[in-house]
């Protein structure tokens, strides 16, 4: 048993936005990549991954987050977080330092406003 | 201490499992109909068995009240089983048998037939002992099942006794007589009929194939308008008559039949009024050849002038009622009218007169033995060259069709009360206690005079430890559908014991009642939960989707549907699964709480959501507050079973886990800390950083894991004094993890943990995190 985690793929512009619903640990972290990956087109600039609705993330999760800016990177596109001020997982995306390599912010709009 | 109450947990479950089944077994032995002795024999020996005891007694009280019978029993003395001990003291106690059996301690419970006492039931233990709660409890059932056995066994005379005599009655009267199910099938029809008519077809059928074809579109819309609404119908058309091969006009009437003021079909009769039709017609040709005619005729007939005195009553009356012709003249309306009758059916017949219409009328008329019986009389205007000249009327004894039609009401009033004593003795009197979940249930018989419906719920422990939970509700009301629900709760007790799949267990139920003679269809839903995790799955077979309460808000579970049990074979039965939050309820419940004809079935699912409202508040407040607010506005027709289930909190301090080491293990390690630490009073922002801290530790006990001696991994989490202190064992050797970030699990458990010991040994690692809880610290 895999545990559940929803993705919910959007195109807004030049941008497209991930809603990430569910929990992501070990058992489901690189199928997640995967879809992620496959849900991002060559003429998109930025992939914005909304994590607002997510219950759990774990190591392998936030490994998830690193590799996904480093190969976007390479495509010469970019990938940015959304995550409310109040969200519980705050702490960790923080001591892990998650901002280095994609800027995180409180809201959808203003991820996209940038 | 604690070695007694690891002891007790593993036991208690067991012992209570099979007394319930001893207990479901005795009620189902009741209700296949095994004789009383046999079952106050079987009561005796079971008793014995699951007390331990050395010797049971069956008491029943004489009927003077003054002795008690010993009817069955375990371990008696020669001389006492099938003698009368005396009632020492009050009439209203137990036997002396404990004093005369020089047995050390006794538990007496008394048996209650039709709410009064009528005997005891006695356990005698020669070794001192303490008879616990559910001792007694347990026998407490026994005796229920003997109470309600014997009743049964008494109501079930008087029932066969009372159908026996009506069928007899209608075999031996000369109208053609036929009854029907709700649904308009035909169920049984007299000897009359089946000589009349040379078969056993229905209604519909009869109209569409043996009425006259001049006569069968009307027949047929008379037939469907009144059944439709369930009304009483009457028409008049030609059947066909087997023996000779003619059409004969008959007179159809349909009496609605009523049960607890539910519908249940029709009861009817068909008279030949052939010669009265007859008669008609020739009175329309001459009055003089009508005369002639009318007094062969065996009919009852009268005419009347234009001020409606009598003219003349042709032979058939006055054979009837014994008077002469010369009495019946003239204004004799009210001669031999039953008193009670009188005044409605003069007033009648005056304003039909009146206003010149037809009349008719059903009254009690003297008959010439001295009793009065029951007619239908019905007249006419009549006109001679265009002129009134007074009235036409014939009569026709319809006696044993109106004495047929009240002791049918008291068949179907008996089999109601059947029904609901075997219903509630059925359905579980109090829930069992299972550890960490409360319940609590409901059972309502339809509002309407209590329609008796086969609605059901039930809970049983399983072997694994997760708690089965299934409503239910057979299609059909009365006896029958009691019976069957009586047979699948078992089945559905058995099976859940055995199989683990919802979708299994519905499977095989259907497979069963496929098997089976009788047509049995059913909605149920079944569902299993795992207390500890809040994860459950269940199947719903034709059944409205359970409800979960959480304490964000309420929402439907959907998923699992398939098609009711009885209906196919084979059939697909799906399941689907969800994880109850903690600190949810969970609400089954079955269609007469959300099926109403007025009203479309999603608007009200979304009135059943908003009134049971959020998870806060005993079960018992909630389920009455939904039954309140759902059906305390109109009237449920149907009845409704209700469940409500709610995991309660881990109470311990501490927990301790033993896990397969593999990654699948996570989700399941997260549900049980979430359940933990929600007890524990920890916030979100606690709950997620500890969740993931020790899930980080478990992942790398996980990685460590080679051979088969590494398949477990062990977790332990205590909380004392505001501090957690959680311990991750493995079974291998300790090492970093491998790859380029792969020490980000370490290190966000040292960030995230006050303190961490990582303590390698020779039969694997043990890390050791502690963390104080600020918001309980606060508290």
């Amino acid at each position: 048993m895999t545990s559940p985690a929803e993705v919910a793929v959007e195109r807004r512009g030049g941008s497209v936005v991930a809603r990430l619903s569910g929990e992501v640990d070990m058992t489901n972290a690189s199928y997640l990549r995967e879809q992620l990956l496959d849900s991002m087109p060559n003429d998109a600039l930025v992939l914005v991954i909304d994590i607002s609705a997510c219950r759990y993330l774990d190591s392998a999760a936030i490994e998830v987050l690193f590799d996904l800016s480093r190969r976007l990177a390479r495509r010469r596109q970019e990938l940015r977080l959304v995550m409310p001020p109040d969200s519980p997982l705050r702490r960790v995306i923080e001591l892990t330092e998650v901002g280095s390599a994609a800027p995180v912010h409180d809201s959808l709009d203003s991820a996209l406003s940038q | 201490m604690l070695g007694r109450r690891a002891n007790r947990h593993r036991e208690e479950p067991a012992v209570l499992a099979s007394r319930q089944a001893t207990v479901a077994e005795l009620a189902l032995r009741a209700l296949e109909g095994m004789p009383l002795g046999e079952l106050r024999d079987a009561a005796a020996t079971a008793v014995a068995c699951e007390l331990g005891v050395e010797q049971v007694a069956v008491l029943e009280l004489t009927h003077d009240r003054r002795g008690l019978l010993a009817r069955a029993g375990v371990g008696l003395p020669d001389g006492v089983l099938g003698g009368v001990l005396p009632v020492e003291g009050e009439r209203t106690d137990p036997s002396s048998l404990q004093k005369d059996l020089g047995s050390a301690s006794s538990c007496q419970v008394s048996i209650d037939t039709r709410g009064r006492l009528s005997g005891w039931i006695e356990a005698h233990s020669r070794a001192a002992r303490d008879f616990t709660a559910d001792d007694e409890a347990f026998l407490r059932a026994v005796a229920s099942v003997l109470g309600a056995a014997a009743e049964r066994a008494r109501q079930d005379d008087v029932m066969s006794d009372s159908e026996a005599r009506f069928r007899e009655l209608a075999d031996t009267t000369p109208a053609l007589m036929w009854m029907t199910d709700a649904e308009g099938d035909i169920t049984f029809v007299n000897e009359g009929w089946r000589r009349f008519t040379g078969g056993t077809s229905d209604v519909g059928v009869t109209f569409a194939t043996s009425a006259h074809p001049d006569d069968r579109e009307e027949a047929l819309r008379i037939w469907e308008e009144a059944s439709a609404r369930r009304e009483e119908f009457r028409c008049e058309y030609r059947l066909r008559h087997a023996g000779s091969g003619d059409y004969r006009w008959v007179l159809e009437v349909g009496v609605p039949r009523f049960a607890g003021g539910e519908f249940v079909g029709y009861v009817g009769t068909a008279t030949d009024i052939h010669e009265r039709r007859a008669m008609e017609e020739a009175l329309r040709e001459s009055e003089a050849s009508f005369r002639d005619l009318a007094d062969t005729a065996p009919a009852m007939m009268w005419t009347t002038d234009e001020d409606g005195l009598v003219t003349f009553v042709n032979e058939g009356w006055l054979r009837f009622t014994g008077t002469t012709l010369e009495e019946e003249l003239g204004a004799s309306w009210q001669l031999g009218v039953h008193p009670e009758d009188a005044d409605a059916t003069l007033s009648t017949w005056d304003r039909a007169r009146e206003e010149r219409r037809s009349w008719e009328r059903e009254y009690r008329l003297l008959h010439h033995s001295g009793e009065y019986r029951w007619i239908v009389d019905r007249g006419v205007p009549r006109y001679e060259g265009g002129r009134y000249a007074g009235y036409v009327g014939t009569a026709i004894d319809i006696h044993e069709r109106k004495t047929m039609e009240a002791r049918l009401l008291e068949v179907y009033q008996r089999e109601h009360k059947i029904a609901e004593t075997l219903q509630r003795s059925l359905l579980p009197e109090r829930l069992p206690q299972i550890e960490g979940v409360e319940l609590a249930a409901r059972y309502l018989p339809g509002a309407r005079g209590a329609a008796i419906g086969g609605d059901w719920y039930d809970v049983l422990e399983r072997p694994d430890g997760r708690v089965a939970l299934v409503v239910g509700d057979v299609v059909g009301h009365g006896l029958r559908a009691a019976a069957t629900m009586g047979q699948l709760r078992n089945a559905f007790r058995a099976y859940g014991l055995v199989e683990s799949s919802p979708s299994e267990v519905v499977a095989r139920i259907n497979r069963l009642v496929m098997s089976g003679v009788e047509d049995v269809m059913a909605t149920v839903l079944y569902l299993v939960l795992d207390r500890e995790t809040g994860e459950l799955s269940f199947s719903a077979a034709g059944h409205p989707p359970p409800l979960v309460l959480a304490p964000d808000g309420p929402r439907f579970l959907e998923g699992g549907r398939s098609v009711p049990i009885g209906a196919s074979d084979p059939a697909v039965f799906r399941e689907a699964s969800a994880v109850l939050p903690p600190g949810s309820s969970l609400l089954l419940y079955t269609d007469g709480l959300v099926e109403r004809r007025d009203e479309p079935l999603d608007k009200r699912l979304a009135k059943l959501a908003s009134v049971a409202g959020g998870a806060e508040g005993d079960l018992d407040g909630l389920c009455e507050r939904v039954i309140d607010a759902v059906l305390g506005d109109g009237d449920p027709g149907d009845d409704v079973a209700l469940l409500a289930v709610r995991p309660l909190p881990a109470v311990a301090d501490r927990i301790s886990l033993t896990l397969p080491a593999e990654p699948a293990s996570l989700a399941s390690l997260r549900r049980r800390l979430a359940r933990f630490l929600h007890a524990t009073g920890a916030s979100d922002l606690e709950q997620y950083e500890i969740t993931l801290t020790i899930s980080e530790a478990a992942g790398n006990a996980i990685e460590h894991a080679y051979g088969p001696g590494d398949a477990t991994y062990d977790v332990e989490v205590a909380f004392t004094r505001g501090e957690l202190v959680a311990t991750v064992r493995d079974h291998g050797t300790w090492r970093e993890r491998r790859g380029e970030h792969r020490g980000r699990g370490l290190n966000i458990i040292e960030k995230l943990m006050d303190d961490v010991r990582v303590t390698p040994g020779e039969e694997g690692t043990e890390v050791t995190m502690r963390r104080r809880l600020a918001a309980v610290e606060a508290a």
